[in-house]
């Protein structure tokens, strides 16, 4: 370590949700310090670019893309080469059949795994702002599968009723829009009298055709939901507003959500939550940010503390290194997300002296990552609903994530999208363009120019007033629902370090990653509630699975009439990555605290969604914040012995 | 790639054009129309008669584009270039001007001299129905036919597809995807017709306010639509 360290009291390395949170929070009050009460010195290391002034670049890089991917509108440019890049990501287009096991082509080494890991994130100040916003908290159960379900998974070290107060903090720091009483299931239960911060976001044209199709199932479909294994019989299914952190109304200097239906990558009026926003606020009150500043290896000293973190610097996104340094405090917190953070971990070998990483006594770093496998399903509606328009996500059914059947296979929450084919066809950032191309140059890749579908003939190529009315028609009644998988533990799927590096000459990580049977069953599930949705609703189904799919697989089922039959199935990324350091209250099958301490190192924090032991099926943002609140305040009361 | 000529003039609405501007557009026009009357007798389009090119400022020219646009696309010329004057090429206070730059990219991506060709069709006097230019375009040869699918893209999408491209896609045993479209420019991406013609509006791109995707798209107490609100089946 060189002599010339920087000193702070609190060293956070990265700036998105949890950081930030963290961040602001030890910000803004005087604490009680070994030296009395003052505030805190914070300094916040963040790998990519720093808070833009505006966010007009990044609104011109995706108007511009002509691949409209999460990732199009951040840096670092799309078409570098990964071992070019100072601090990569990966990214949807990495993930093609013929890019995604190949680390020449993609940031994350997948070579050798069963199958692809497909969530992606960023690297820039405010972290993975392509985030949908949608804020469901997890449910009672999700905290306690081993307990409730006797599966060979771990339970949380807290509670729901633990968590309830911050998840209340976390919705008011995010701007929550949502209805109390229409999100009350699952045994998920508020504070008394408590409501969001905002009403909720109204919903789409879709949600309200979904939820008039499915509000009344008939006796013979009830019995043929049986499969479901509910602990009732299912006689109606309820597409339920979504909390998001999405403003219904002004909110903290913001403005409401205008229905700009990019949410996903960038919301253009910043009426959905960003982690800029509450990263301003540490920053105005005095934390300290460094872009462009890439943690490379965190210090142990003989007692076991903590004692240093190096960095290096850069200036150019494609690099090279332009400098290097250190950084000492009395508290570290690692928040770069749930891959990120095991990859600093497991290059922190202090010589040899933490070979296998640091805070991983346990071999648990690394270990057990997860992802809401999505089973995404489309097709065309006999009614005009005009997709395209509003929040990309409204309304959601939560009602399936919890009951007896999680004894046996996975449970899933259904989103039903606003975007439509966005997502299908042709991979991420598809439609409209897709289907428009089909019908102006007489082919068929959307699977839509066809006499079933349109009555004219196969492959037509249209022109002038047809093609206008042929698209319009079509276009507004395309749909998509999609059904976020519970991905079950497993130590197997695993981060470590990669011999592949970046322009830094940091091995960038290596994934291993498959599915269980439990998911599998759950994805299953999923495609056989999918076929029973889709004949209710009258549509016509588009859902394939793509011969070159490297994600799919094939997975045996009861048809309707009760026979065994194989189909072949797959799944996308939800771009939630967690499980990779997870909390416990055994050190020695955990890695950090329900305060998300190491076990190892009194003085380090590891936060975001790594830390969660089970996934559930709820989007993780607003858990991951409600921990990092939680963590702040443990901070805040004790910093003083630490 | 993807750099746009520029334009002065018309980048300033309302600004008189310079002189010598103006005396070249006149003579592109008086080219125009000779050229309109060699070729009028002809059914499909073939060839190029222009002695000077199309001049994107030139009135006439603009206003063939416009109507060969109007046919190819199925939407309104008053939507394609909200109050343009055909008398004097002034774009008035659309502040936009989307056409100016299709047709200066389609000028320079030409090499087949189509482009001229059809705007020499759709220069007839008298001016020709929309459907008389879909049928000369569908009775063109393949340099016309997928330069109209380009063009009709570039409205739709604000990408260009090359025609070579297109030509290469519709032929194939196995269409697979084209990967070689570009987005002309972030404006060309908000302009794209097939969001409005869907209902909808270019992801990322919206005037809309909050809650409006609660209802159908037009108000029945709207003025009528420029665009027909999309059919049920």
């Amino acid at each position: 370590m060189a002599d010339t360290c920087i000193e702070c009291d609190v060293a956070i390395v990265g700036s998105g949700f949890a950081g930030s949170l963290i961040a602001k929070e030890l910000s803004q009050k005087p604490i009680d310090t070994a030296n009395g009460k003052r505030r805190l010195n914070i300094v916040i290391l963040e790998a990519g670019p720093g808070v833009q002034p505006n966010i007009n670049g990044y609104m011109r890089s995706f108007y511009k893309a002509s691949a409209k991917v999460p990732e199009s509108p951040y840096p670092p440019a799309m078409a570098s080469a990964p071992s070019a890049v100072a601090a990569g990501r990966p990214t949807a287009l990495m993930l093609s059949a013929s890019s995604w096991n190949k680390p020449d082509h993609a940031y994350l080494d997948q070579e050798g795994s069963t199958l692809p890991f497909k969530s992606t994130y960023e690297r820039l100040a405010g972290g993975t702002s392509h985030w949908m916003g949608l804020t469901p908290r997890l449910v009672p159960n999700d905290f306690r599968m081993n307990e409730r379900y006797e599966l060979p998974f771990p339970n949380w070290p807290i509670s729901y009723e633990t968590l309830m107060p911050w998840y209340e903090k976390a919705e008011a720091e995010l701007g929550v829009s949502g209805d109390v009483a229409e999100h009350s299931y699952a045994g998920v239960t508020y504070s008394p009298g408590y409501a969001f911060p905002m009403p909720k976001i109204p919903p789409s044209l879709f949600d309200q055709h979904v939820n008039e199709t499915l509000a009344h199932l008939t006796d013979d479909e009830t019995k043929s939901l049986e499969f479901l294994g509910t602990a009732a019989p299912v006689t109606s299914l309820t597409a339920r507003s979504q909390p998001a952190a999405r403003n219904s109304q002004p909110y903290r200097n913001r403005r409401a959500c205008a229905g700009n239906t990019s949410c996903i990558p960038i919301c253009p009026i910043q009426a959905k939550y960003d982690p800029t926003i509450t990263l301003n606020e540490a920053t105005n009150n005095g934390a300290k940010l460094m872009d462009h500043t890439v943690a490379s290896e965190i210090l142990v000293d003989a007692n076991n503390r903590v004692s240093g973190i190096n960095f290096i610097t850069y200036k150019d996104e494609a690099g090279p290194k332009t400098g290097s340094g250190c950084i000492k405090a009395k508290l570290y917190i690692i928040a770069a997300n749930g891959i990120e953070t095991p990859r600093l971990l497991l290059m922190s070998k202090n010589g040899g002296r933490t070979a296998n990483g640091v805070a991983n006594s346990s071999d648990m770093v690394g270990r057990n990552l997860m992802d809401h496998p999505q089973y995404l399903s489309w097709g065309l509606l006999p009614v005009q609903v005009f997709p395209y328009r509003g929040p990309l996500v409204t309304s959601a059914i939560g009602d399936l994530c919890d009951g007896p059947f999680r004894a046996r296979r996975a449970a899933f929450r259904i989103s039903l999208g606003n975007e439509a084919w966005t997502a299908t066809v042709g991979g991420s950032g598809g439609d409209p363009h897709v289907t428009t191309l089909d019908f102006i140059n007489g082919v068929n890749l959307s699977g839509l120019n066809k006499k079933d579908s349109t009555k004219l003939a196969d492959n037509s190529a249209l022109i002038g007033t047809q093609l206008r009315d042929t698209l319009g028609n079509l276009i507004s009644r395309q749909f998509r629902i999609a059904f976020a998988v519970e991905q079950s533990p497993d130590p197997k799927n695993q981060v470590t370090l990669s011999s592949a590096t970046d322009a830094l000459g940091l091995p960038r990580p290596k994934i291993k990653y498959d599915l269980s049977d439990y998911t599998k069953q759950g994805i299953a599930t999923a495609f056989r509630l999918k076929n029973v949705i889709f004949r209710k609703l009258s549509a016509e189904d588009f859902t394939t699975t793509l011969d070159d799919d490297p994600a799919a697989f094939v997975q045996e089922i009861e048809d309707s009439e009760g026979k065994k039959v194989n189909v072949r199935l797959t799944y996308g990324g939800a771009g939630h990555v967690m499980g990779t350091y997870r909390m416990g209250t055994d050190r020695k099958t955990s890695v950090v605290d329900s305060f998300q301490r190491s076990h190892d190192h009194a003085n380090l924090y590891l936060v975001g969604s790594g830390t969660f032991p089970t996934v559930g099926t709820a989007n993780p943002t607003i858990t991951l914040s409600a921990l990092a609140l939680r963590t702040a305040d443990n901070i805040v009361q004790n910093f003083k012995e630490m | 790639m993807g750099t746009l000529p520029t334009d002065r003039h018309n980048d300033r609405p309302g600004a008189a054009a310079p002189e010598p501007d103006g005396s070249f557009s006149r003579r592109a026009m008086l080219a125009g129309t000779m050229a309109a009357t060699a070729t009028a007798a002809v059914a499909p389009i073939s060839g190029s008669a222009f002695a000077a090119g199309p001049d994107v400022n030139s009135p006439q020219d603009m206003m063939a584009f416009l109507l060969l646009s109007e046919a190819l696309t199925g939407v309104d010329k008053q939507l394609l270039a909200p109050e343009f004057d055909p008398k004097t090429n002034d774009p008035g206070t659309d502040p936009i001007n989307i056409k100016n730059d299709y047709f200066r990219w389609i000028n320079a991506k030409d090499t087949t001299s189509s482009f001229a060709a059809m705007l020499t069709f759709a220069k007839k006097n008298p001016a020709p129905s929309a459907a008389d230019i879909i049928a000369s375009v569908n009775a063109g040869n393949d340099d016309i036919k997928f330069l109209a699918r380009s063009i009709v893209l570039l409205w739709y999408l604000g990408s260009w597809y090359e025609p070579k491209d297109l030509k290469d896609q519709a032929t194939a045993a196995n269409p697979g995807r084209i990967n070689s479209s570009e987005v002309l420019s972030p404006k060309a991406y908000t302009q794209g017709l097939v969001w409005q013609i869907a209902g909808a509006h270019p992801m990322g791109y919206s005037n809309l306010q909050f809650g409006y995707w609660s209802r159908n798209p037009r108000d029945p107490n709207d003025q009528p639509p420029l665009l027909p609100t999309p059919k049920s089946p």
